[in-house]
């Protein structure tokens, strides 16, 4: 047996820790991961003194870091790191605490993330960019031109999209429309009212072809996962989520002639699975933008480049579509955790244990982180049976 | 050196009307944006050369909502993202009066406007080819 092979399902998610969410004011990031990891902890059934790993990833806010230990009183830890790539860190920090867990370096690894940018008053988008430093030198001229932030690159993304293949802002608004209905579902989500894809053409513009509606959210909060070895998840309080598959890419910048980093990190993971694209039964996409569900599902196989509009609006990514997608409602309509916001909804699905949005078909989960603009990526192909 | 002294010599041409690029002495890569040592071969002998100014819209949005004050009378402005023929890809706007269709792949030549404090930016027009 390789040691790909060898490595999935040898790993499993064991607890799975969400504070709440949102528009949850008062509260520093700190004290918001201290709670999840003690959620986490408690979902598990583990007692803190068997928690021997942490790996955590600070938002925006920067508002945590290793004093996080501390907080916590884990005095005796072999595993302990901060780590950042941005969105695609979550599922890299599952990564490394598998590995770890796997060859025996840590028994049980607490993978975290918090933030609480969001501030009682102020407008989100200005609360999130307003932590963001001015860049010196020539990095000046990027706001002076009108680039803040992240949004403008993906936006533009989008609009070479619909330029090369026809793309078209209903395709883009049928992921808001959809994320929106799926949230409807969550009782966890912040934004649970209808909308409609008139509503969303008539929601304001930002940077064209994106409105305000294909832009995530901000949220306050943390959520951590606790990753341990199968045969030691197996007899804690949870139903093991099997980690079958893993893979990352990274690149300098997007390049329409080579594979894509998305591309190239989920052939890894799915190779890994033993699994082809047509074998996955459910996605949670990492969505800062709708436009990013669209090309990591054109990325991953599921349809053709280029032919991601067309797959978006024919309802496959619905409750009874042919591959159901953020079933939680995403960063879109639901909470925005960077990489975990997709990572805790595949865990609450692999467990069965999504109330009225829970999806019959779990058996692989692809879940995606995606950071930078286009930089960094990883997948994750989690389940509720060992790879058998 | 401060990171915005090693932009002055791209200042300096800008005022020119003029796109300064580093340029590799050891293995002749051209790089934008500013870096202290040659992405390709790892050269820190990086000196500066002029670029043609001609490119390709690599992609472009149209900014509705701008961050900067001086920025949010003149809106919608169209931003650029464009591919130089010496290949970097630089951020950039579409010139002021310049109006029509504009798609991905469309050939524009260089010029600057100013910045409210000044600061010349880049800014790129329509081109034939």
């Amino acid at each position: 047996m390789g040691a790909r092979e060898a490595f999935s399902g040898a790993t499993a998610i064991c607890g799975l820790g969400m504070t709440e969410l949102g528009k949850v004011y008062g509260r520093t990031a700190a004290d918001f991961a201290a709670d999840a990891v003690l959620r986490a902890l408690a979902d598990a059934g583990l007692e803190k003194r068997e928690l021997d790993g942490l790996l955590l990833n600070a938002g925006i806010g920067q508002g945590i870091d290793l004093s996080l230990a501390q907080t916590l009183g884990l005095g005796e830890l072999s595993v302990l790191t901060q780590m950042n790539a941005y969105g695609s860190t979550a599922g890299q920090m599952v990564q490394y605490a598998a590995f770890a867990v796997h060859h025996g370096l840590a028994r049980h690894v607490a993978c975290v993330f918090a933030d609480a940018p969001l501030v009682e008053g102020v407008r989100a988008g200005q609360a999130y960019g307003g932590a963001r430093a001015r860049r010196p030198g020539l990095g000046s001229i990027l706001p002076s031109l009108g680039f803040a932030g992240p949004i403008p690159f993906y936006a533009m993304h989008a609009q070479r999209h619909m330029d090369v293949y026809g793309t078209t802002q209903d395709q883009l608004g049928a992921i808001a429309v959809g994320s929106r209905a799926w949230a409807q579902k969550n009782p966890q989500a912040q934004l649970r009212g209808p909308l409609s894809l008139a509503d969303y053409h008539a929601a304001p513009w930002v940077v064209a072809p994106f409105h305000v509606l294909d832009c995530c959210l901000v949220s306050n909060g943390a959520i951590c996962v606790i990753v341990s070895r199968g045969e030691r998840a197996r007899d804690l309080a949870q139903p093991p989520v099997y980690i079958l598959g893993v893979g990352q890419a990274h690149q300098l910048q997007w390049d329409d002639a080579a594979p894509s980093l998305a591309q190239r990190s989920s052939r890894t993971a799915f190779a890994m699975a033993g699994c082809a694209p047509a074998e996955i039964d459910q996605c949670q996409i990492y969505d800062c933008y709708t436009f990013t569900v669209l090309t990591t599902l054109e990325d991953y196989g599921f349809c053709k480049r280029g032919e991601g509009g067309p797959f978006v609006a024919s309802g496959a990514l619905g409750p009874e579509g042919a591959l159901p997608t953020n079933s939680g409602g995403g960063m879109l309509s639901s909470f925005y955790m960077w990489g975990m916001t997709p990572i805790s909804e595949a865990v609450i699905q692999a467990r069965g244990a999504g109330g009225e949005r829970q999806l019959r078909r779990n058996a692989r989960i692809a879940v995606s982180g995606n950071g930078g603009i286009f930089n960094h990526h990883s997948t994750l192909v989690l389940s509720p049976h060992e790879r058998s | 050196m401060d990171p915005s002294d090693r932009a002055a010599p791209y200042f300096a041409a800008a005022e020119r009307g003029v796109l300064a690029l580093q340029r590799c002495e050891a293995c002749g890569a051209q790089t934008f944006p500013l870096r202290a040592r040659c992405p390709r071969c790892g050269s820190t002998r990086l000196g500066w050369s002029e670029s043609s100014g001609r490119g390709r819209v690599f992609a472009h949005g149209r900014l509705e909502r701008a961050a900067l004050p001086e920025l949010a009378g003149r809106l919608p402005l169209t931003l650029l993202l464009v591919d130089l023929d010496e290949g970097p890809r630089i951020p950039a706007r579409l010139a002021t009066g310049e109006t029509g269709p504009l798609r991905a792949g469309d050939a524009v030549a260089l010029g600057f406007e100013p910045a409210a404090d000044g600061t010349p930016l880049p800014v790129f027009r329509r081109a034939p080819g």
